[in-house]
């Protein structure tokens, strides 16, 4: 259950450091899988079989959720993209015994690979099933490895992993210590998507276009009522009645 | 109190002991911030990257790209900002266009059957293209025929004058082709070229068929524009997807409006009804349409004569269609528009629906707006094209194979062994022709008969332009050019093609050495027009910033007005349906895949993987029944059926309960039942295409894709389907909604 957002009280930290949010505007969404696919591209995130379907051990770090409601002909289907919260409070740093997730001074939630020793008790813990376990080693033809990004390293088995928020890019923009001018940094499905649902940039910026719409009236936030305090604003899907 | 041994022991411990409690309780600083071990490559950022400019061609879409590109490979797919169809956006195809360079099984050197069934040999391409250009040599030209997927731009150009100088018969090929559009587009307004629809500032959009946010023509550019018309609670777009299938548009409209499959022209000519004999829209245009004869000339659609076959009874139909004609022909919502295609425009009467509602258009003055938000022109182009060609043309094509009038046959990424209907016994027909010869990179089933095949390369290691058709409502010329080094030894059809003119004599119609040369050559004439987003003083400099940019567009270069007086269809009514209600009780409804296509894109890793956005399966082909159908079939999640057509041809596939669904329709994607493939695709799916009737559209005689009855059988066997979704459905709960919804009153 979801319940109306907040203004954060964590995370927030030095206004001169970036706070990296999104807002993902619900009523814009068409589910087309565009971010799904960009981020598997930049993410260097193994092609999932179909086997892993069967299994449910898909991994995407962005995933379309999709909720009927109702039945023909009063029939509604919904999606939700949902991703790593990047929550402020969150459940997964907690439980890791070593010390393989952290809060960043720029209100990411870092997950440390070569720290990870698989216990998966942050898996556990995420509310969102936004963390995703290697059980595999991840494989790719040989010619496929050339597309592999070199910015993102490939996780190895055993391994917890989710998204970013495409560090490597922020690290990559702000590497000179410049100002990012809003939307000159996106991560890839932020990038890709066509309708511009989801928009991502520094909530300490009061000017960006995140800091204007996480505070927009159809604002909520998935699963707040856990305390979780996430940096991702949904805004709600509009229904016209009458 | 004095300090003994003892005393002094227990503090020490109490201290020692509290002082690892509290250092245990918090992350010690220089864990976090020093001592991680090895930086990550997030951290260190290495490598130079340089970024090319390019654009990805489909049948009716054009993305323009930015490769990023790091030590001569390709990393990423972006969108091209500059670029107007897509704006910086892209979709997955686009995407996935990475994992056709990559691919494991690309065909990667120019193969030649060592006799007639037996198997490939390697040869080089200066033997490739000798033996091309001895074949066709040795061959009567008459008899000889090229096949192509829809191309445009300079390659179209190059395609057309080598069959035209050498005297082949040139034929587009696409399962899914717009003929229909293209001829309601030419009859309703006069234009040559499809329109572009200005969604970002349309109020009421009633869409018929047409899944225009996932696979109907340019799905990136009309999404973008979708995504400007949700605007939240104020200045928020009205959408109405008239659709016998719930589809991802029909999923994010505010109203689904399900009608009889092949009656949505009846829907629309009873629309137009309402609106004169009510005077409701434009007077002149009411006129016009109908001859000076008023509402009376259209008796025979009044929503009470019509409503049943439309709704098929029940529930207060005419009151429906008047509300919705109100509704359109109001202007509460701002501009109204009315666009049509996809499943309307595939039945036998697919010309009458899709005339029908275009028509709409001229009522509520939504042809080049002035203040936007309905059809925009776009300028004619002399430009060649190869569109697909229609059924009709296929058959007789078919017919000359079997026949023995063909002797050989070209085909690039023309798979018509694979989708065309399988009671056209393509592969039969194949089978009579002397010698196949396949450009394609990847094999597929009308590949795997070829006799020789010269692998073309794929869209970011070639030259070429694009003329996006629909455009963006002005002239545009998008460039591609190779963001990479050719991964392989392969050649672009286009290459190929020149080089072996070149053999045959042919260089006075085909003057260019290279397609380098040939878009030099288009480049060249834009640049001598010193207009557009591209003017420099040297053609050097003109070249370079038009490859940077991607392309050069002239936003003062758009259409006039409409140049045919508006008119209504004059073709059947009735979709006149394959199969009789009685043995084939179910409508099927059959649908581009959202990933996948209709097969084209069904060897790419990414693209397969992809959930469907509406059932979430991946990786297989389905069949979409409703639960109410499923229980009185007995038929459960997982099922596998037997679908069967009149023509005697079946698939097999496993069911996907479906809420959306209608009772009596059944919907299967098209796309997969791959035989002869890549091993991503093959033996993975069925072929729908392969059921089908090959009933045409009566006026253009296009491939009548949802004109066909089915029945169901039920098996004995299962298959989970792989999707993301669990085992159940996925439902939000009543009053623990995880989607929040805000409900506003129109």
């Amino acid at each position: 259950m979801a319940t109306q957002a907040k203004p954060s009280t964590h995370g927030a930290g030095d206004r001169d450091t970036p706070k990296w949010e999104m807002v993902v505007d619900l009523d814009r969404c068409t589910g087309c899988q565009a971010c799904v696919i960009a981020c598997q591209a930049e993410n260097n995130i193994p092609i999932n079989e179909e086997s892993a379907f069967h299994e449910a051990r898909v991994i995407q770090w962005i995933r379309i959720e999709r909720y009927w409601e109702g039945e023909f002909p009063d029939v509604k289907a919904r999606f939700l993209p949902l991703l790593c919260q990047q929550c402020d409070n969150a459940p997964c740093e907690s439980v890791c015994p070593v010390y393989a997730t952290y809060h960043n001074n720029e209100g990411l939630n870092v997950q440390v690979y070569n720290r990870c020793v698989g216990t998966r008790y942050c898996g556990n813990n995420c509310p969102y099933h936004a963390r995703l376990f290697n059980y595999w080693e991840p494989t790719w033809p040989e010619d496929l490895r050339n597309q592999l990004n070199p910015d993102v390293t490939v996780r190895t088995r055993g391994v917890m992993e989710k998204c970013t928020f495409c560090i490597q890019r922020i690290r990559r923009a702000t590497r000179g210590g410049e100002a990012v001018a809003d939307g000159d940094l996106q991560p890839a499905c932020a990038q890709a998507c066509p309708t511009s649902a989801l928009v991502f940039g520094n909530a300490n910026d009061a000017g960006a276009r995140v800091s204007k719409l996480k505070n927009d009236k159809r604002r909520f936030r998935v699963m707040e009522e856990l305390g979780t305090d996430p940096s991702v604003t949904y805004l709600k899907q509009v229904d016209t009645d009458g | 109190m004095g300090l003994t041994r003892r005393r002094f022991l227990q503090w020490a411990g109490a201290t020692g002991i509290g002082a690892v409690v509290f250092n245990g309780c918090r992350v010690p600083d220089h864990e976090i911030q020093v001592q991680s071990p090895v930086r990550l490559p997030e951290d260190l950022v290495t490598g130079r990257d340089n970024y090319y400019a390019t654009v990805a061609q489909g049948p009716a879409s054009s993305e323009g790209l930015l490769i990023r590109v790091m030590e001569g490979r390709a990393k990423k797919v972006e969108g091209n900002p500059d670029y107007p169809m897509n704006q910086g956006k892209h979709g997955l195809r686009a995407e996935a266009l990475l994992q056709a360079v990559y691919h494991p099984d690309r065909i990667k050197t120019p193969l030649r059957r060592v006799a007639k069934g037996g198997p490939f040999r390697r040869i080089g391409w200066p033997e490739a293209i000798g033996e091309l250009a001895k074949i066709l040599g040795d061959a009567d030209a008459s008899r000889v025929v090229l096949a192509t997927a829809p191309i445009r731009g300079v390659l179209a150009d190059v395609t057309q004058r080598f069959a035209d100088a050498y005297g082949a018969r040139l034929v587009g090929f696409d399962p899914i082709d717009q003929t229909v559009l293209r001829a309601a587009i030419k009859r309703v307004f006069g234009q040559d070229a499809l329109p572009d629809f200005d969604i970002a500032r349309t109020g009421y959009l009633l869409s018929f068929g047409s899944d225009f946010l996932s696979t109907w023509l340019d799905p990136t550019h009309f999404a973008r524009g979708y995504g400007e018309f949700r605007q939240g609670e104020g200045e928020r777009g009205y959408l109405v997807q008239v659709d016998s299938r719930f589809s991802p548009t029909a999923a994010a409209a505010d109203q689904w409006v399900y009608v009889t499959p092949g009656s949505e022209g009846l829907l629309a000519m009873s629309m137009i009804q309402v609106i004169v004999s009510e005077g409701l829209g434009d007077r002149s245009a009411a006129d016009a349409l109908t001859g000076g004869g008023g509402a009376s000339a259209l008796a025979a659609f009044a929503p009470e004569a019509v409503a049943a076959r439309i709704f098929g009874g029940g529930a207060d139909g005419p009151g429906r269609i008047r509300q919705m004609a109100t509704e359109f022909a109001g202007n509460d919502h701002g501009q109204s528009l009315a666009i049509g295609g996809g499943s309307a425009g595939a039945y036998a009467n697919g010309s009458f629906n899709l005339t029908a509602i275009y028509a709409l258009n001229h009522l509520v003055g939504a042809v080049n707006p002035p203040n936007g938000g309905g059809l925009v022109f776009n300028p004619a182009s002399e430009a060649a094209r190869v569109s697909a060609a229609p059924l009709r043309e296929w058959k007789q094509i078919v017919n000359d194979m079997r026949s023995g009038k063909v002797d050989v046959l070209m085909v690039r990424d023309a798979n018509i062994d694979y989708g065309l209907p399988s009671s056209l016994d393509v592969r039969e027909a194949l089978g009579a022709v002397n010698t196949i010869v396949s450009f394609s990179s990847f094999l597929d089933e009308t590949t795997a008969l070829a006799d020789l095949i010269l692998p073309g390369s794929t869209p970011l290691e070639e030259w070429g332009t694009d003329l996006p058709d629909p455009g963006p409502g002005y002239t545009t010329v998008a460039f591609q050019q190779p963001a990479i080094n050719r991964f392989g030894d392969t050649l672009s059809f286009g290459d190929a093609l020149l080089q072996t003119g070149r053999e045959l004599g042919l260089g006075d119609a085909l003057p260019w050495d290279t397609m380098r040369d040939a878009v030099r050559e288009t480049a060249r004439t834009l640049h001598e027009t010193g207009r557009g987003s591209v003017t420099q003083p040297t053609f050097e400099e003109f070249w370079r910033r038009a490859l940077e940019r991607g392309g050069w567009w002239d936003m003062d270069a758009r259409a006039g007005a409409a140049s045919a007086p508006p008119q209504l269809p004059t073709a059947p009514a009735s979709p006149e349906l394959a199969g009789d209600e009685q043995n084939y009780p179910f409508f099927l409804v059959p649908y581009e895949a959202h990933g996948i296509g209709a097969g084209q894109f069904a060897h790419l890793p990414w693209v397969q993987s992809a959930p469907d956005p509406i059932t979430t399966v991946a990786w297989a082909t389905w069949v979409d029944v409703n639960p109410t159908t499923a229980r009185e079939l007995d038929l459960k999640q997982d099922d596998i059926v037997i679908v069967g057509s009149p023509t005697g041809h079946v698939i097999r596939a496993a069911v996907y309960v479906n809420p959306a669904t209608p009772p009596r329709v059944v919907s299967v994607p098209f796309g997969g039942g791959h035989e002869h493939s890549t091993g991503v695709a093959a033996k993975r799916g069925a072929n729908v295409l392969g059921i089908l009737e090959p009933t045409e559209d009566t006026e253009t005689g296009a491939l009548a894709w949802a004109g066909t009855r089915v029945r169901l059988t039920k098996t004995r066997d299962r298959a989970g389907l792989p999707k993301l979704e669990g085992k159940e459905l996925a439902v939000q709960l009543k009053d623990q909604e995880i989607i929040q919804v805000q409900h506003v009153r129109r």
